[in-house]
């Protein structure tokens, strides 16, 4: 294909999926311009191009099509539902041919004879009849009739064309690579159509300003080929990698510690460049739904409203790719199988018309999107019998499954609890496509429902898929890079500790962590490695909580957390199934990536029960009203909080190790210095010899301070205290344990002496 | 220390080839030098637990994480003490590294000094060794980078 025909083709597919939402919007505002406008002017460039690329196909029907548009621009006729019908089937005509002209250059041989004719017949005043009634009067009850057409025919037809005009649709969302949708062109949506438009009206968030905003970003970004910005995201990944060699490398003398430290913000701003770059809004693929939803409920006689949020929620490219087809898959679960008809929802008082909410919020690293209803939601004892009599699951087993371990038998293959097979979804294939897309981007999915209320997938994708936060820990003499997402706590162990708290039930190993039994898996055992763990040295726990799989990791050393670029493996080690790649790390040395949740599933870890599902509902539930958690420490005689989101480990040393600079308090670790905060004057107490101290290892944005401590007394999630007669929530203090808890402000810390410049003059002369 | 050879652009003299010897234990090897895409001297490698035997660990090539095949761990020969030189081929999966104890110099041998595996090798080497080259100073092995493939190696 020459370099003009895939300009074109690229050109007028961004301009249908145009033309396609301002078609949804038009339903709610038929007398918008400047949408009218814009829709025009898909069609025309298209009309202008094709005639010139000899395409006579497309030019004629682009033709039929803009004449008609003309009009409506206009204000000599309004667009009504008939209209708009006829104006989406022209869209996935236009479609369909342009996806043929992809496929083989040619435009099929598909007939447009009838497209056109009703193109063309909307345009006399026939159709202006019906144009001149507003839209909105029709309460969804009155059945339009027309006079030319005998009322038996025009059912059949209508039936005949929901059917193509679905297919269209489909065909749509997997956009033009499928070749052999070239000559079925999807004829115009039934008439019923005008009854169930109003339900359509009011989408939130699309106001005039958000599409007059939609109209001006298109025109002001610039096409960049994919493969470019892999190739710089992968550059700026070496760069990342460069960098982390080159702190670590340099830690030593102070000057070039200064320029690495400006090679580190350089390249951090880089990243994230790069990274926009390739970013883009999940309205790309949010715009494709209020056409799926309209079509799919009428063709199911149900009543659904579509609500999205969150639209400017942005995401790497390749990944919203990747999440367009099992979001479409989740959304025609919901209509299909969710939300139940009007009939059936009065009957349950709920309101005729059900809810379909897609939802995209950013949540750390991740990116969620949501697809919530309000419909039937899942039975468990249906999903557990359909699952014992397709034979995924004992009968036995089953029996001792929590309900949420039962509900994720729907992510098997082939597993469909509709009871009657439609065209739409339950198709046997469905959540284990949707789960296995999703986690192939390293994403997860998550369901929750609730018989009888709804149903909420949450897909959670991580922002990019190239760099990812890690903790480096060591197994015996090897490190391995552990994703931070997974990690929640670390609990570390002398020798002695680990031999006496560290329990066996039979030959599995516990650990009582604030009470609860927490099973621990031995790194170095489930890799076989085969030398022995160093003499007396203790151990860390790296408490995770993998896709709800919750254990203790045994490994034998920490070292600092880096930000990882993540390398593939070979084929012959992802076989192995325990590693998720490999990275080249700060010290030139190379890791292993863990993966958390298939080192759970090697050890048999369950998924974690009922009871403690609630407790991470209780605990989002906390989120929302501002808590936060933190580490409860004994400083001296008096209790003190440090916000656990900055604490990054916790050391035992020797009181020996402790030296000053003048009178701060410092620890040099690993070749690096760490300023010490002393809140109670602990330091200053004699010791005796060999005593041991505690030091809790904090980040206070880019540098780490120690805090000095007696003891680490608990984790507890705080409420924050405003002060009397304000409104101002005190940054100082917090409700911990019902009781006001100071909180360690790690700011205050004074940053290290800076080289004194007299004092280098002096020891310059 | 990187050692980049310009391989493919060297011409090869009139009908020989030229074979970069390597060491792994007692014995010589051969690799064709067409094949070699580069050579990583004393290269640090990390090993990869529960992975296959032949798998000798990772490699650190131009900011990709290599998987090295572990020549002597092939042929089940003791573990080479000290660092080993990795030669960095392009197989259909992708690119690999060789494990080798030394990367010697280069031979150019003539058509005439090949000779097919000897029928009392045993299966194992049969199946791992491309021939035999008759040097002088005694007999060099014959790699086929493409038989050593950690995917192949692995059926």
């Amino acid at each position: 294909m020459d370099e003009l025909t895939r300009e074109f083709l690229i050109e007028s597919q961004e301009g249908l999926d145009r033309m396609e939402r301002c078609l949804t919007e038009l339903e709610e505002r038929p007398r918008d311009g400047e949408l009218l406008a814009d829709i025009f002017r898909s069609v025309h460039t298209i009309k202008g191009t094709t005639g010139f690329l000899g395409y006579s196909r497309l030019e004629s029907l682009s033709h039929a099509g803009e004449n008609l548009l003309g009009m409506l621009r206009d204000g000599r006729l309004i667009a009504d539902a008939e209209i708009i019908g006829a104006l989406l089937a022209l869209l996935d005509g236009l479609r369909a041919i342009l996806a043929s002209i992809e496929a083989d250059g040619s435009e099929g041989d598909g007939d447009d004879r009838a497209m056109i004719e009703r193109l063309m017949d909307l345009q006399n005043g026939d159709a202006q009849v019906h144009a001149m009634k507003p839209v909105q009067d029709a309460q969804g009850q009155t059945v339009r009739r027309r006079k030319r057409k005998p009322a038996a025919s025009g059912k059949r037809a209508a039936k005949h064309s929901t059917a193509l005009v679905v297919s269209g649709g489909a065909a749509a969302m997997i956009s033009s690579k499928d070749a052999q949708i070239g000559g079925e062109i999807a004829f115009p949506v039934s008439r019923s159509a005008v009854d169930k438009l109003d339900r359509l009206e009011t989408l939130p968030g699309n106001d005039e300003g958000a599409a007059k905003a939609l109209a001006t970003a298109a025109d002001s970004t610039l096409r960049v080929d994919v493969n470019l910005l892999n190739r710089m995201m992968n550059l700026v990944g070496e760069l990342v990698l460069t960098r982390n060699q080159i702190l670590q490398a340099t830690s030593a003398d102070a000057g070039f510690t200064m320029l690495s430290r400006r090679l580190d913000m350089v390249t951090a701003d880089l990243r994230e460049a790069v990274m926009k770059a390739r970013m883009q809004p999940v309205s790309h693929v949010f715009s494709k739904f209020p056409r799926l939803v309209r079509d799919l409920s009428q063709q199911l006689g149900k009543r659904v409203r579509l609500e999205m949020e969150g639209q400017e929620t942005e995401l790497d490219k390749s990944l919203l790719e990747a999440i367009k087809d099992p979001l479409t898959h989740s959304v025609r679960n919901s209509i299909d199988h969710g939300i139940e008809d009007p009939a059936a929802r009065e009957a349950a008082h709920k309101p005729a018309e059900g809810l379909l909410k897609l939802r995209a919020y950013q949540d750390g690293s991740h990116v969620v999107v949501e697809v919530v209803d309000d419909g039937g939601g899942i039975r468990v004892e249906k999903v557990r019998d359909k699952a014992i009599e397709r034979k995924l699951i004992s009968a036995e087993k089953a029996a001792q499954q929590s309900e949420r371990e039962l509900l994720q038998l729907i992510f098997l293959p082939g597993f469909s609890t509709a009871a009657a097979v439609t065209n739409v979804s339950g198709r046997g294939v469905g959540m284990d496509v949707v789960r296995n897309n999703v986690e192939k981007i390293g994403g997860k999915v998550e369901i929750e429902s609730r018989a009888g209320k709804g149903t909420t997938l949450r897909l959670r994708i991580p922002l990019t898929l190239a760099i990812i936060p890690a903790l480096i820990v060591r197994s015996r003499s090897q490190s391995f890079a552990l994703p931070q997402g997974v990690l929640h706590e670390l609990v570390h162990l002398s020798a002695e500790q680990a031999k006496e708290q560290v329990e066996w039930l039979e030959n599995a190993p516990l650990y009582r962590l604030r009470g609860r039994l927490l099973p621990l898996v031995f790194l170095g055992s489930m890799l076989e490695q085969k030398e022995a763990a160093a003499e007396g040295g203790g151990c860390y726990i790296a408490v995770l909580n993998a896709d709800g799989r919750r254990f203790g990791l045994v490994i034998d050393g920490l070292a600092d957390p880096e930000e990882i670029v993540v390398k593939p493996l070979s084929p012959v080690l992802k076989r192995i199934g325990l590693f998720s790649g490999a990275t080249v790390m700060g010290n030139g040395e190379m890791a292993l990536i863990l993966d958390p949740s298939a080192l759970a599933v090697r050890a048999s870890i369950g998924i974690s029960s009922e009871e403690e599902e609630m407790q991470t509902v209780g605990d989002t539930v906390k989120l929302d009203k501002v808590e936060s958690e933190f580490l409860l420490v004994e400083t001296g005689s008096a209790q003190a909080a440090l916000p656990l989101s900055d604490v990054l480990r916790i050391e035992r040393i020797s009181r020996t190790s402790i030296e000053r600079i003048g009178q701060r308090p410092v620890l040099r670790f690993a070749g690096t210095v760490l300023p010490l905060e002393d809140p109670s004057g602990i330091l200053d107490q004699p010791y005796e010899e060999g005593a041991e101290m505690t030091v809790v290892v904090c980040r206070d944005g880019g540098r780490h301070v120690g805090v000095a401590v007696s003891h680490v007394l608990d984790v507890a999630a705080g409420a924050p205290l405003t002060e009397a007669g304000t409104e101002v929530v005190s940054p100082g203090i917090t409700l911990l344990k019902e009781r006001v808890t100071s909180v360690v402000d790690l700011s205050r810390v004074p940053p290290l002496p800076a080289a004194e410049p007299e004092l280098a003059m002096e020891m310059a002369v | 220390m990187k050692a980049t050879l310009e391989a493919r652009s060297k011409p090869v003299s009139e009908g020989g080839v030229e074979m970069c010897s390597v060491r792994a234990g007692e014995t010589a090897f051969g690799v064709p030098i067409m094949r070699i895409l580069e050579i990583l001297g004393a290269q640090a490698t990390q090993p990869v637990p529960l992975a296959p035997s032949f798998i000798g660990g990772l490699v650190h090539y131009r900011g990709e994480v290599l998987t090295a095949v572990s020549l002597r761990r092939l042929l089940d020969l003791e573990p080479h003490q000290g660092a080993s030189d990795v030669l960095v081929f392009e197989g259909p999966s992708g690119y690999f590294g060789l494990m080798v104890d030394a990367v010697g110099e280069v031979i150019t041998v003539l058509p005439e000094a090949f000779e097919a595996n000897p029928s009392t090798l045993d299966d194992r080497r049969k199946a791992l060794f491309a021939g035999a080259c008759k040097l002088p100073n005694g007999l060099m092995v014959m790699l086929d980078p493409d038989r050593l493939d950690p995917m192949r190696l692995s059926h």
